[in-house]
């Protein structure tokens, strides 16, 4: 009896995988976002927003998926295989560009079709206001007759903020001591607690102390000054050529159709337009950008190559 | 009972020699400069130290040692019920994605009431039923939990 | 102090609102409710609530998002104790004596105990968050790598042998416990470690795929290897007068209640898992301090009471760095700080002045929150423990639904489930030949951090092993764990010349 039972099940199993999905015409149901993090992070919080926003204007919910795992490998990779049917869109980050780089994935940026950046803050490294180094220069001389004892925290091995520091090596000459935290929190914890004499970051961790004067901005790397630090200069402006950040923004899996990422394009546009989602993005103290898929595409073409170029001079 | 236990220390000692030999492919380092295969490798050499002291102290105890109680229960059929049990957990995790929550979380009931000795039909259906239906309620729509549609699209 | 006390008046004006009121209930309610599920923690719970607070004035966001926080934690020991389904890290030491109790037909005192406990636990927390945050705080920074390192050595050392068994065999199981922990991406360097080409271990294994597996559906292995005979049987029925503790349980629950929150408010404070170490240190201190510890591991209503405070405690406590210093030393943290920002408010240095109302308004619903949490939670004593009146054949199914739907949620994520059952099997192994799972679990989530703290320390002072004994609170924390090796090896060595060999 239980044997009967046990093929009678198998046997529905089989039958109900065989029958296929069918598509239909765009967009018919909800499009979903993975987010290849845990709920709760920078990345997850702007999407929630965004989607919170987009759903009016595409007709259809947005909803936000958490598939977190692998340093973001295992949602890249289930953003590659899902259907390339526009209604499952995956939120590109940096690390997209910099783990192919680092371990054997099964993607890379080329998997995907950019849909839309929204998102782009410049990175930074900030001191304790009370550390020794008063400016810029002053701080890169002692770097220069000091090699490998300023201690730079990260928020972790390979991140996008290590590798804005060690871009920074390149393009000044100097050695820092980098020391990896796990995630952006306890690197601000250290350099709060003056456990290590510098740290790497990307707005918007250590804002709020800099805002209340424990922290200050030693090195900028933005095209232009922060709104709301007017008296902040860049590096740019210090005769340094050097601008990195992080970016944020969509992309659908390869071989979705033209028409289908433009009309999720302008919804997306739309949603990033729409004045509650601009609201809360100045809440979260996060920097707008909008670019096209093309601009978008060239972005992160771009970035892959200087992630690749960097990691190699790592592994030296 | 001691044979199985010094059989037990054995294979957490392979565990440890098998985690040892793996770490070394890794850049070990120095203990100043640590490599990412130091630690497990300092973990495996130590799993091995303490599994075979284990093993060396079992050979060494002449008293019966104590045997936990689990292990006296052993009747006919139970091998078998919990071969088809975890079987069917398997099978289950296998096809989530495919079939989908609901329709997976009924035909798991379905199974596993079966398998525990759930004679009756009529009872075991209904049971599984309002199951599956209360977590669904419970986990997709109230809590909006993704769980997978799969191919009934609930 | 008379300050603290003015503001905190206000914060109550602010928070016994209707409208807050009902959003504090909203809060906590669903909280529990998650809790209850396994799985399901207060992050995934927080996260799916955010867009739903959108349109809310932030106060009341926040103070309903609390809720489902410290909400999760009273609902969190429910299903240890019926079930042995640890739902999350702070739980698994209570599935120890919990479980047994329940198998006693003691669940009712159990999860009441759990309840009281955690009331007495969270308003002493709260008293500790209203008096003392910001010089706490500022005393939280003080750790850095080394203090770090050498607060892990010391927890890993003591609280190995959490439940006083073979002291071999918990060691053997907490190395594998750290060997487990190493998989994943090495967080020093990035490179690969164990993962064998595997995405899904990149990221290293889920610990509560590790608790589920290891203590939920190892249980339910051993009932279903059972003969028929003994599945149709139920747990022992409570008798209705046993529903709620006796006034004995209360006397000797007080004691571990009071220490617990004391043990927890502390170690909240410091970054990383507090949760762990407050909860295992808590049973250890009790088992140790108590005239029976022959009776822990047997349902000593103590090993409950005191880790339940411990645990609630270290909650409340984990406001503190979010509040002031706008950093969140716990994941669940983490999210509301996401939440807060999703709200324009920026915790950290400013928020207190900046935000006085959102600050002492959502500090002063945490009183009214567990409060309601009390008179919520009593009088689902019986429903709960009514569930053991389920037959097995029919209970065991249903927590595998439970546990399957509960790991999903954690990460939506199939692989999961895969490891869940795996480390399942090997509990069921483990349990017949007497294996702990507990030293596993607390090397599972210790190890990786130690590691790490050990590196970054020889990091920092470019290999200078002097930096760990030269740092005060490093050194005090090393040396209690040597006075502690010590001690017991100069006992045995005197027993033993005295007697001429010991007992084990």
């Amino acid at each position: 009896m239980l044997k009967k039972i046990m093929i009678g099940l198998l046997a529905t199993f089989i039958l109900l995988v065989s029958i296929p999905l069918q598509a239909a015409e765009f967009p018919t149901k909800e499009v979903q976002i993975i987010i290849p993090w845990a709920a709760g992070g920078a990345t997850d919080l702007i999407f929630r927003a965004l989607a919170a926003t987009t759903g009016q204007y595409l007709g259809k919910a947005v909803v936000v998926v958490n598939k977190p795992g692998g340093g973001s490998a295992v949602g890249y990779t289930e953003g590659m295989k899902a259907q390339p049917d526009g209604y499952t869109l995956t939120s590109a980050v940096n690390p997209l560009t910099i783990l192919p780089h680092q371990v054997k994935t099964a993607y890379t940026y080329k998997d995907f079709e950019p849909v839309i950046n929204v998102v782009s803050d410049p990175s930074m490294f900030l001191l304790r206001s009370d550390s020794p180094w008063k400016s810029l220069k002053e701080f890169l001389d002692y770097a220069k007759k000091n090699p490998n004892m300023i201690t730079v925290g990260n928020s972790g091995a390979g991140g996008g903020v290590h590798l804005v520091a060690l871009a920074f090596e390149a393009a000044t000459g100097v050695k820092f001591n980098h020391i990896p935290f796990s995630g952006g929190g306890p690197s601000v914890t250290a350099i709060l607690g003056g456990h290590i004499n510098a740290v790497s970051v990307s707005p918007p961790e250590g804002i709020e102390h800099v805002k209340a004067g424990k922290l200050k901005i030693i090195a900028l790397f933005a095209e232009k000054r922060f709104e709301m630090f007017p008296d902040v200069p860049t590096v740019k402006e210090q005769g340094i050529d050097f601008v990195m950040g992080m970016w944020r923004g969509l992309v659908a899996p390869k071989g979705t159709p033209p028409d289908v990422i433009k009309k999720l394009h302008d919804a997306f546009k739309q949603g990033m337009d729409d004045p509650v989602f601009r609201k809360n993005a100045k809440d979260m103290v996060v920097n707008l950008h909008y670019l096209g898929p093309e601009a978008y595409g060239k972005l992160m073409a771009s970035e892959h190559e200087l992630y690749g170029k960097l990691l190699k001079e790592i592994k030296k | 009972m001691k044979r199985d236990e010094i059989i037990v220390g054995m294979v957490i000692f392979l565990f440890g020699a098998a985690t040892a030999l793996l770490s070394l492919r890794m850049p070990i380092g120095t203990f100043r400069m640590a490599g990412t295969g130091l630690f497990p490798l300092c973990l495996g050499i130590l799993l091995m130290i303490l599994s075979a002291a284990f093993v060396l102290k079992l050979f060494l105890q002449h008293k019966k040692i104590f045997t936990p109680k689990e292990t006296i229960v052993k009747a006919p059929g139970t091998i078998k019920q919990i071969v088809l049990f975890v079987g069917t957990l398997g099978l289950a995790t296998l096809f989530f994605n495919k079939l989908g929550y609901p329709l997976i979380a009924f035909l798991l009931i379905v199974a596993l009431l079966r398998i525990l000795g759930m004679k009756r039909w009529t009872w075991n259906i209904l049971l599984s039923l309002v199951t599956a239906i209360t977590s669904y309620f419970l986990f997709v729509q109230w809590l909006k939990i993704p769980l997978p549609k799969g191919w009934i699209g609930l | 102090m008379l300050e603290s006390l003015q503001h905190l008046a206000t914060g109550f004006t602010i928070a016994a609102t209707i409208h807050n009121l009902f959003y504090c209930l909203m809060g906590t309610i669903v909280g529990t409710l998650i809790g209850v599920l396994p799985g399901i923690g207060p992050i995934a719970g927080i996260a799916l609530l955010i867009p739903a607070t959108f349109g809310l004035h932030p106060t009341s966001a926040i103070i309903m998002l609390a809720g489902i926080y410290y909400g999760a934690m009273y609902g969190g020991s429910t299903t240890s104790i019926l079930l042995n389904v640890p739902g999350e890290t702070a739980s698994v030491i209570t599935c120890i004596d919990g479980y047994q109790m329940a198998q006693k037909g003691r669940a009712g005192p159990a999860l009441a105990i759990c309840a009281i406990g955690s009331f007495i636990a969270g308003t002493i927390g709260l008293f500790g968050l209203v008096f003392l945050a910001p010089p706490l705080a500022q005393a939280a920074l003080a750790f850095g790598p080394p203090e770090y390192f050498s607060l892990m050595v010391f927890g890993f050392v003591v609280l190995s042998n959490v439940t006083g068994a073979s002291l071999l065999k918990a060691l053997m199981m907490a190395i594998v416990g750290l060997i487990i922990g190493t998989i994943g991406l090495d967080p020093v360097t990035g490179d690969a470690r164990f993962t064998f080409g595997s995405i899904y271990l990149l990221g290293g294994i889920e610990f509560v795929a590790v608790a589920i597996g290891l203590f939920g559906i190892g249980e339910v292995l051993i009932n279903v290897e059972k003969p028929a005979g003994m599945l149709e049987q139920r747990v022992l029925i409570p008798r209705l007068r046993e529903l709620y503790p006796t006034l004995r349980d209360i006397k000797r629950s007080i004691g571990p209640i009071l220490r617990g929150a004391g043990i927890g408010f502390g170690v909240g404070l410091v970054p990383g898992p507090a949760p762990v170490i407050a909860t295992y240190s808590s049973y250890m201190i009790e088992r140790k301090i108590s005239k029976t510890p022959d009776d822990f591991g047997k349902g000593a209503i103590e090993g409950v009471a005191g880790p339940e405070s411990a645990n609630n405690s270290a909650c409340q406590a984990a406001f503190i760095p979010l509040f002031v210093l706008g950093i969140p030393f716990a994941p669940p943290t983490a999210i509301l700080l996401g939440a807060l920002l999703i709200h324009g408010v920026s915790p950290g240095p400013l928020m207190i002045s900046l935000h006085p109302g959102l600050f002492w308004g959502v500090v002063a619903s945490m009183y009214i929150g567990n409060f309601i949490l009390l008179v919520l939670n009593l009088p689902f004593v019986p429903l709960f423990a009514n569930i053991l009146r389920i037959p097995k054949k029919i209970l065991l199914p249903l927590i595998i639904l439970f546990c399957i739907t509960g790991m999903f949620t954690v990460n939506n994520s199939v692989f999961d489930i895969w490891v869940m059952l795996l480390l399942g099997g090997i509990g069921f192994l483990m349990r017949k030949w007497a294996y702990e799972g507990a030293p596993l679990l607390l090397a599972l989530v210790l190890g990786p951090k130690l590691e790490v703290a050990f590196r970054q320390s020889l990091m920092i002072s470019h290999g200078d092993f002097g930096f760990f004994f030269n740092r005060p609170i490093s050194m005090a924390f090393l040396l209690a764990t040597m006075i502690f090796l010590v001690i017991p090896l100069i006992r045995v060595i005197f027993k033993k010349t005295m007697k001429g060999g010991g007992r084990q």
